[in-house]
């Protein structure tokens, strides 16, 4: 437990003083919403359909900066050897990244919804809390296979453009169904699907973060 | 394997497929009924059937192949699962490229339109996407413990995708009812039809084998140069 702690704290304290990933993944966000404006231009009508899926594109886009630095930093400072030639668990290591990443990327999240509700227009209610805990879980769907993803791709010289190649694919289910329950709750209408879907999320996220805590260990040996 | 085995081995998978390849394209073309359509254009397009789906299945064959050997290398850490690991990838990914090609000429014909983003055509685009970035992987990396360690753990996880790409983007379809699609929906298959695919999927699962059999021949060809190779410079 210290271990994911120790991980942590470093993550936040850098974090911390540089502010360069959430203040990246916010601007890159910002970005995608005013490109977006003048590449499609749609009724407000047709928006409101599209909403969804243009929230989860900025988050995911977005996202994949904050994994990309999550080990890029490591690299820089030559920590990823320091890291495994620790006594620790390498599990727990990835647990401690994992973690990091997730609140970051989240942290972002929150800091842009206010920005996407003004810009599209999206009627409050008190369904939509249920953003949050479809965040949460997208959001781990997407980083715990990034983060150990992002550990694969660090060793090769083409990390970035690696990392988009192998976690795109691999994280469709998880888009589709954040995508389909934002849409419901951003409608205000929960349909019948609603809560299999987040019980299906669920089980994506569990099923991956258990896997990579597993082969983690493959990833950092030397 | 010796040597002599390997390649008795070979002479067996392509002599039996001399034989039985040309006796495929027999039944596929003409001796199997064609199926009822409103145009010729469509019975003959449906023939493409038989070596789509027998692709498809030795796609999905390769790919479990890969997670096997992908676990197997994890464990034991020999070369020799390595190696299997990355020519069933090879060689899956080929014959998922086939399938993506011949769905489009098929649909065509029978819908109307190249591409639908049908739960079947979409699952083994994403499935290809997935295996073409473990080759790329291993391109990226030099050959060595790490290359092996590393493919073999994107091997794992992207296996264990699979179904949930499959199921996931299967509920997605029933989410969108896609309009275009006139007619073309098979109903059941006819004695003949189910007979003459089954013998196209044994055909192409020997070709799989066959392929296998060579691309693993070349892993232990490279293997014996580089290591000569390491010899010579040591010496030198």
């Amino acid at each position: 437990m210290s271990v994911i702690w120790a991980i942590i704290r470093k993550d936040f304290q850098m974090e911390f003083r540089t502010k360069d990933s959430v203040t990246a993944m916010w601007i890159f966000s910002l970005l995608i919403f005013v490109i977006f404006n003048f590449t499609f231009e749609v009724s407000r009508l047709l928006m409101l359909q599209i909403s969804p899926g243009l929230l989860w594109v900025a988050f995911i886009f977005s996202g994949m900066l904050g994994l990309n630095r999550s080990f890029q930093v490591e690299k820089e400072n030559g920590n990823l050897r320091s890291l495994a030639l620790t006594p620790a668990d390498p599990g727990l290591i990835y647990f401690g990244k994992f973690f990091s990443t997730t609140l970051f990327t989240l942290i972002f999240e929150a800091l842009i919804f206010p920005l996407f509700i003004i810009f599209y227009d999206i009627h409050l209610s008190l369904l939509t809390l249920w953003i949050i805990p479809i965040a949460i879980l997208g959001t781990i769907g997407f980083t715990s296979l990034g983060t150990i993803l992002s550990a694969v791709a660090i060793h090769t010289k083409q990390q970035q453009i690696l990392l988009s190649l192998l976690l795109w694919p691999m994280i469709t289910p998880i888009i589709i169904w954040s995508v389909k329950t934002t849409g419901d709750v951003l409608a205000g209408d929960l349909s019948t699907a609603f809560q299999p879907v987040i019980i299906r999320m669920i089980v994506f996220d569990v099923i991956f973060t258990t896997i990579s805590y597993l082969l983690f260990e493959y990833v950092v040996q030397e | 394997m010796t040597k002599k085995n390997s390649s008795l081995s070979f002479y067996i998978m392509a002599g039996l497929l001399l034989v039985l390849v040309p006796i495929s394209l027999y039944l596929v073309f003409n001796w199997v009924p064609p199926i009822k359509a409103s145009n010729p254009t469509e019975q003959t397009a449906q023939r493409i059937f038989y070596y789509h789906v027998a692709s498809a299945w030795n796609g999905f064959f390769a790919f479990f192949v890969v997670f096997l050997a992908s676990i197997m290398y994890l464990w034991k850490k020999e070369r020799k699962w390595e190696n299997i690991a990355v020519a069933s990838a090879e060689v899956g990914t080929l014959f998922m490229t086939i399938v993506l090609i011949t769905g489009p000429i098929w649909a065509k014909p029978t819908w109307g339109i190249w591409w639908t983003w049908d739960a079947r055509l979409t699952s083994s685009l994403v499935l290809w996407l997935i295996y073409v970035a473990y080759l790329f992987l291993r391109r990226y990396l030099p050959d060595g413990t790490r290359r092996a360690n590393l493919s073999a753990v994107v091997g794992i996880i992207g296996f264990v995708d699979v179904p949930l790409v499959w199921y996931s983007i299967r509920w997605w379809e029933t989410q969108h009812p896609s309009a275009v699609l006139a007619g073309g929906k098979k109903g059941s298959l006819a004695p003949e039809m189910l007979f003459t695919l089954l013998f196209c999927v044994g055909v192409f699962t020997i070709l799989y084998f066959l392929l296998m059999q060579r691309r693993i021949e070349i892993a232990k060809l490279e293997d014996s140069i580089n290591k000569q190779y390491k010899e010579w410079e040591t010496l030198s």
